[in-house]
C-alpha cells in the first residue's frame, strides 16, 4: 500500500505520459471534477495476452438498465483489445457458492464480482491487483476509507480485489406522513440524530403509520440497519486486533435499548421479514418508513406514481458517537489465479472502472449502485434526481461489516450466521433480555473468532 | 342408487376428495391469479387476493419474450429425460439382481446403496465439482445427467427390489421351464408385472431431476444452458425485488405441462394387471 | 448350474449402478467424511483434526437446536404425509369420472420446482399479505395479522405444512401403485365372508402394503431430514434459528461462512439421526407384519 512498491507500468506508457495528461484534462471536462489528480495521470494499460478471452461472473442486475450498459462496456472492450468477454449472471446470493466451487476446483470464471469479504475467503487463490488499485485511487481522487479495508489482504500484503461500488441504502420515508407527524419532510431537515429519529418514529406510529425494519434473516436490509444501530451507539463486535470480542459493553446495551424502543413503532411481523418484505409493505402503504436501497423508489415510479411523488430518502441518523456509522452492500471484483489471462483480466477491470465506462454504468443504474472513488461524486446521476442524492455518499459513510476488526473468514462467517441480526431480534422481540442477547452473541462470536 | 347410498358416497368419497383437491390445488389457483394480476394490484392489500377483474398477459409475455424461458424449458427437459432413462436402466437391472438373484453380498449391497443418501448435496457439491471438472463436463448438461442418478438410483433400486420380491418366483420359473432365457423371462414376465413400480420410478426420477437446483446452479453457467428453476431465480429475482407475476407464470408453465404428460402414464396404473397373476 | 452363474451375473447386473454410485457418490461421500475430520476452509486445504469439529458442533447451541428442529420437523411431516397420502391413495384407487384428471392434478405440488413453490408459500405466509389471513379474517376467525414466519412455533408449523403439501403426492402415488397390485379377488372373497371395510383394510390391504410403505416412508424421511430449498427460501433457518435443519445449517457454515470442515461435520451428523429415524420407521411398520 504505497510502501515503495513499484507500480507495474509498461515502458510504452512512460513515454505516453505527456499525452495521457492532456487527455486526462479533456476527460475532466466530461464532468468528473478536478479532484482527479493530474500530476500522476499516466494511463496504465496491461499487455493483453494473445488469444485471450474472459469469463466474468457477476450478480444479476438490480435494475433493468444495468445489464445492457455493462455488456455494452464489455463489447467496447472487445473492440478495443480483441478479447471476447462472456458475462454470466447469478442471483446475488448465489454468486458465492459458484465462486466457492470454482475456487475449489481450480477452474471457472476468470473474474468474479462478489460481495463483502468473499475474496478473503480464498485470498491465496487470487491475482494481486495492487498496482491497478493504486492507479485507480490516484487517478480518481482516492478510494473512500472503507475500500482498502475490503480490497487489501494483510496476510498477502497486497490488494486482492478492486472495489466496484456498493448498492447503497437510506431511510425511505413518506413525506406527507412525516409532515403530519410534525416534522419537516425535506431530506436536509430530516432527523439527523438517533434521538430525533426515534421521536419521529414514535410520532408516526401514534398517527397510525408504523415503521418497519427487517429482523428476520434479511441478508441486505436486516444486516444494514442492525449494524448501523450497533455502531451508532459505540458498540462493536470485535476489536481491531481481530481477536478480542468487544460486543459485551454498555454501548451495545444502549444500542439494543434503542432498537427496542424503535421496535415499538414497528408493524407486527418484522421478525420474519426477509429482504423483499419491507418493499412490499412500503408500497402497500402499510409502513411509513424503512431502510432500503433505491429499489422501492424505482418500483414506485413504475407502478405507484403517487407513492413515488410522496416518498423521499435521507441519511441514516448519527448516534452518540457523533459520526456516520452505516453499512452498505459492498461489491468488489477479483481475479482467480487459475486464469490463463491475468493481464487481460486486469485490463478489463481497469477498463470498466475508467471514467467513460464507469460513468455510463453508474449513471445508467439511476442510483442503485454508489461509487467507491471520490472523483465520481460528481456523476450526473447524483445531480439528476434530488431524491437519489443520499445514495451518493453510501461508500463514503460506511464502515466495514467486520468493524472494528478486519474483513476475512471470521467476519464472513459472523455475517452469514446473522449473529448481530439475531441479537437485535432476540432483544427486540423479548425472546431474550438485553443482557442475555448480548451474552449469546458474544458466545457465538467467541467461537467464530477463536481460530 | 338409493338416496342413502348417494349420500354415503358423497360423504365418504366426494367430500374427502374435494378436500384433498382444494388443499393440493389451491396454491396453483393462487399462482394463476398472481400471474394474471397487474403489478399495481399485487401490492394492494385492499384488493381481493383471490380474483382479479383486470387480468393481464404482461407477465406471461415478459416471461416468454424477455427471459430465456423456452431454452431453459428445453434444457430441463433434455436433462430430466436423460437422467431418468439412465437411472431407470441402471436401477432396474441392479434391483433385479439384488431382489431376485440373491447372490452373495446382495444383502449388504442393498443396505450400502441406502447409505448413499446420507451426505446431502449441500456438502457433496464441492467434491462433486472436482469430479465434474476433471471429467471435462463443466457447463455441460451431461454433468447433470451423470450426477442426478446419485440421488435417483438408490430409491429406484429399493422400490423395484420391493416389487420384484413381491412377484412370485413361480411365474418366471414357469416361463423358463417353457424354454425362455432368463433375459426373456425378465422382459416378458417380470417387468410387465412390475409396471406400476416402474412407472412410479419414472415419475419420481423425472420429477426430482426437473426440480433440482443446487447442482444445476453450480455445474452450469451460461444463460441459455440453465434449467428452469435456476434461470427463473437468476433473471426474475433482482436484488430485493421479486418479479412475482413472471415468476408465478414460470412456475405454472414449468409444471402444468409435466402433470399433463404424467396423466397419460398414470393410466397404466391399472388393476388389470391382476389378471396376469391368475395365470 | 444356475447357482454358479448367479453370483457372477448378479455382480455384472449391479455393475453399472455401482459404477455411477461409486464414482459420483461413494467418492464424494468418503471425501465428505474426511472433510468433517479436518479444518478445511473453502479454498484452503486443512489439516486432520480428528473429532474436533464434532466436539465444537456439539457444544454449539444453534446446532443442538437444529437437531431438535430436524427431529420435530421430520417426525411430524412424515407422519402427516403418510396418513394423508394413504388416505388419498385409498380414495383414488377406484374407477370414477375424472379419474385421470384427479390423478394427474394431485401430482402438481410435487412436480412444481421447490424453488418456486417455496416462493408461493413465502407469500402465502406473509404477515401482511397472506391470503390465509385474509380468508381467516373474512370468516371471522382472526382479527389483525398472523405472524406466521416471525414466531418460532408458527414458523415451524408453517414450514411443516408446506412440506406436507409438497410431499403428499409422493406418498399417494407410491402407495397407489402398491394398492393397485393387490388382487381384487382377495377383496371379493373377504366381502363374501362378511368382512367390513375396516376389516378388509386391516387384514388385506395393510399387510400387502407394508413392504412398499416401508420403502416410501424411509425415503421420505431421508428427503425430509435433508430438506434445504424450502427452508432456505422461506426463512433461511430463522426466526431465531428455529427452522434450521442440518442441510441449511451445513450450507450456512460451509459455503457462506467458508468453514467447509465444520459444515461437513454438521452434515455427517445426519447419519446417526437418520439411522434412528429409519430404524424407528422400519420397526413401526414391521410390527404390523
Amino acid at each position: 500500500m504505497g510502501d515503495g512498491r513499484s507500480v507495474r507500468v509498461t515502458r510504452r506508457e512512460f513515454l505516453r505520459e505527456g499525452v495521457a495528461a492532456l487527455s486526462g484534462m479533456a476527460l475532466a471536462g466530461l464532468g468528473v471534477d478536478a479532484l482527479r489528480s493530474t500530476a500522476h495521470a499516466q494511463e496504465l494499460t496491461y499487455p493483453v495476452e494473445r488469444g485471450a478471452s474472459l469469463r466474468v461472473l457477476r450478480w444479476s442486475q438490480f435494475v433493468s438498465t444495468d445489464r445492457p450498459i455493462f455488456e455494452e462496456n464489455a463489447r467496447r472492450f472487445t473492440q478495443r483489445t480483441g478479447v471476447p468477454v462472456r458475462v454470466e449472471y447469478e442471483t446475488w446470493t448465489d454468486v458465492q457458492p459458484k465462486a466457492a466451487a470454482a475456487a475449489n476446483v481450480g477452474s471457472g470464471p476468470d473474474i468474479v464480482i462478489g460481495f463483502f469479504d468473499e475474496p478473503h475467503l480464498w485470498a491465496d487463490k487470487l491475482v494481486p491487483v495492487t498496482d491497478l488499485a493504486e492507479y485507480l485511487g490516484r487517478k480518481y481522487g482516492g478510494w473512500f476509507e472503507v475500500c482498502p479495508q475490503y480490497g487489501y489482504s494483510p496476510p498477502r500484503r497486497a490488494w486482492i480485489a478492486v472495489p466496484i461500488g456498493a448498492p447503497g441504502a437510506a431511510i425511505n420515508y413518506r413525506m406527507s406522513w412525516v409532515r403530519e407527524a410534525g416534522f419537516d419532510p425535506d431530506p436536509a431537515k430530516f432527523p439527523k440524530t438517533t434521538d430525533e429519529f426515534l421521536r419521529l418514529c414514535r410520532a408516526l406510529r401514534a398517527r397510525g403509520h408504523p415503521t418497519g425494519f427487517a429482523l428476520g434473516k434479511a441478508v441486505g436490509d436486516g444486516n444494514v440497519w442492525t449494524h448501523w444501530c450497533l455502531w451508532a451507539f459505540g458498540g462493536r463486535a470485535v476489536a481491531p486486533d481481530n481477536k478480542t470480542i468487544t460486543i459485551n459493553s454498555p454501548e451495545t446495551a444502549n444500542a439494543l435499548e434503542y432498537a427496542r424502543a424503535l421496535y415499538e413503532t414497528m408493524i407486527p411481523g418484522v421478525a420474519g421479514w426477509l429482504d423483499p418484505h419491507n418493499n412490499r409493505a412500503f408500497l402497500a402503504g402499510e409502513i411509513s418508513l424503512t431502510n432500503n436501497g433505491i429499489s422501492i423508489y424505482f418500483a414506485a415510479k413504475n407502478d405507484f406514481p403517487e407513492i413515488a411523488a410522496d416518498m423521499n430518502h435521507a441519511f441514516f441518523p448519527v448516534g452518540p458517537v457523533g459520526r456516520p456509522t452505516e453499512l452498505h452492500l459492498f461489491s468488489q471484483a477479483y481475479i482467480f489465479n487459475y486464469t490463463r489471462y491475468p493481464n487481460a483480466a486486469k485490463e478489463f477491470l481497469r477498463w470498466i472502472m475508467e471514467e467513460t465506462q464507469y460513468s455510463r454504468w453508474i449513471n445508467g443504474m439511476l442510483g442503485y449502485v454508489s461509487h467507491p472513488l471520490r472523483a465520481y461524486n460528481n456523476l450526473a446521476v447524483w445531480r439528476s434526481d434530488p431524491k437519489a442524492l443520499p445514495f451518493r455518499d453510501a461508500v463514503a459513510r460506511m464502515l466495514p461489516h467486520s468493524y472494528a476488526g478486519r474483513p476475512g473468514p471470521e467476519a464472513a462467517r459472523a455475517l452469514a450466521e446473522f449473529v448481530i441480526v439475531d441479537m437485535f431480534a432476540d432483544a427486540c422481540t423479548g425472546r431474550r433480555s438485553v443482557r442475555d442477547a448480548i451474552r449469546a452473541a458474544e458466545d457465538r462470536l467467541r467461537r467464530i473468532y477463536r481460530s | 342408487m338409493t338416496v342413502r347410498g348417494a349420500l354415503t358416497q358423497i360423504a365418504t368419497f366426494y367430500v374427502p376428495l374435494g378436500g384433498f383437491l382444494v388443499f393440493l390445488l389451491f396454491p396453483f389457483y393462487w399462482m394463476l391469479v398472481t400471474a394474471l394480476k397487474p403489478n399495481r394490484d399485487l401490492y394492494n392489500l385492499a384488493q381481493n387476493p383471490l380474483w382479479t377483474w383486470t387480468p393481464t398477459f404482461d407477465h406471461f409475455r415478459k416471461l416468454l419474450y424477455d427471459t430465456h424461458f423456452l431454452p431453459w424449458l428445453r434444457n430441463t427437459l433434455v436433462i430430466a429425460v436423460g437422467a431418468t432413462v439412465l437411472s431407470l436402466a441402471v436401477s432396474l437391472v441392479a434391483a433385479y439382481a439384488i431382489g431376485r438373484l440373491r447372490f452373495r453380498g446382495s444383502g449388504l449391497l442393498g443396505v450400502a446403496i441406502f447409505l448413499s443418501y446420507l451426505v446431502p448435496p449441500v456438502i457433496l457439491f464441492i467434491p462433486l465439482s472436482r469430479i465434474v471438472s476433471a471429467l471435462g463436463l463443466w457447463d455441460r448438461p451431461a454433468a447433470l445427467v451423470l450426477t442426478y442418478p446419485t440421488f435417483l438410483v438408490p430409491f429406484c433400486v429399493w422400490l423395484m427390489m420391493g416389487y420384484f420380491r413381491s412377484i412370485p418366483q413361480e411365474l418366471e420359473d414357469c416361463a423358463r421351464v417353457d424354454g425362455a432365457s432368463r433375459w426373456q423371462a425378465m422382459r416378458h414376465v417380470t417387468f410387465p408385472l412390475a409396471l406400476p413400480g416402474i412407472l412410479s420410478c419414472l415419475i419420481f426420477a423425472f420429477t426430482l431431476s426437473w426440480n433440482e437446483y443446487l447442482y444445476a446452479l453450480v455445474f452450469l453457467s451460461s444463460t441459455d444452458q440453465k434449467t428452469v428453476p435456476v434461470g427463473l431465480a437468476t433473471e426474475l429475482v433482482t436484488g430485493d425485488v421479486f418479479q412475482w407475476g413472471p415468476l408465478m407464470a414460470g412456475a405454472l408453465l414449468g409444471s402444468v405441462p409435466v402433470a399433463v404428460a404424467y396423466s397419460f402414464f398414470v393410466e397404466h396404473y391399472v388393476a388389470g394387471l391382476t389378471g396376469a397373476l391368475k395365470e | 448350474m444356475l447357482a454358479e452363474h448367479r453370483d457372477v451375473l448378479g455382480w455384472v447386473m449391479v455393475g453399472p449402478a455401482l459404477l455411477i454410485l461409486g464414482g459420483f457418490l461413494a467418492y464424494p461421500f468418503v471425501l465428505g467424511i474426511w472433510l468433517s475430520l479436518t479444518d478445511t476452509r473453502i479454498a484452503s486445504p486443512g489439516r486432520f483434526v480428528g473429532l474436533e469439529n464434532f466436539r465444537y458442533v456439539l457444544g454449539d447451541s444453534v446446532f443442538r437446536l437444529t437437531v431438535l428442529n430436524t427431529l420435530l420437523y421430520a417426525g411430524v411431516a412424515v407422519v402427516l404425509k403418510f396418513v394423508l397420502g394413504l388416505g388419498l391413495a385409498l380414495l383414488v384407487n377406484r374407477e370414477f369420472r375424472g379419474k385421470r384428471f384427479v390423478r394427474a392434478a394431485m401430482l402438481l405440488p410435487w412436480i412444481v420446482p421447490t424453488s418456486l413453490s417455496a416462493l408461493v408459500f413465502y407469500w402465502i405466509y406473509d404477515s401482511q399479505f397472506s391470503v390465509l389471513t385474509w380468508a381467516l379474517r373474512t370468516v371471522g376467525l382472526v382479527s389483525g395479522y398472523v405472524n406466521y414466519l416471525g414466531d418460532p412455533i408458527l414458523a415451524r408449523a408453517a414450514l411443516i405444512a408446506a412440506n406436507v403439501w409438497r410431499g403428499v403426492p409422493f406418498f399417494a402415488i407410491g402407495l397407489l401403485a402398491g394398492l393397485q397390485t393387490i388382487p381384487r379377488e382377495l377383496y371379493e372373497a373377504a366381502e363374501m365372508d362378511g368382512a367390513g371395510a375396516w376389516a378388509r383394510f386391516r387384514w388385506i390391504t395393510w399387510p400387502l402394503l407394508v413392504p412398499l410403505a416401508v420403502v416410501v416412508v424411509v425415503f421420505s424421511t431421508i428427503m425430509t431430514v435433508g430438506d434445504f430449498q424450502l427452508i432456505w427460501i422461506v426463512t433461511k433457518g430463522g426466526p431465531a434459528n428455529a427452522t434450521h435443519l442440518f442441510g441449511t445449517l451445513a450450507y450456512q457454515r460451509a459455503i457462506q461462512g467458508g468453514f467447509l470442515g465444520e459444515g461437513a461435520a454438521v452434515a455427517v451428523f445426519t447419519l446417526p439421526v437418520l439411522l434412528v429415524c429409519v430404524a424407528f420407521a422400519y420397526r413401526a411398520l414391521r410390527r404390523e407384519d
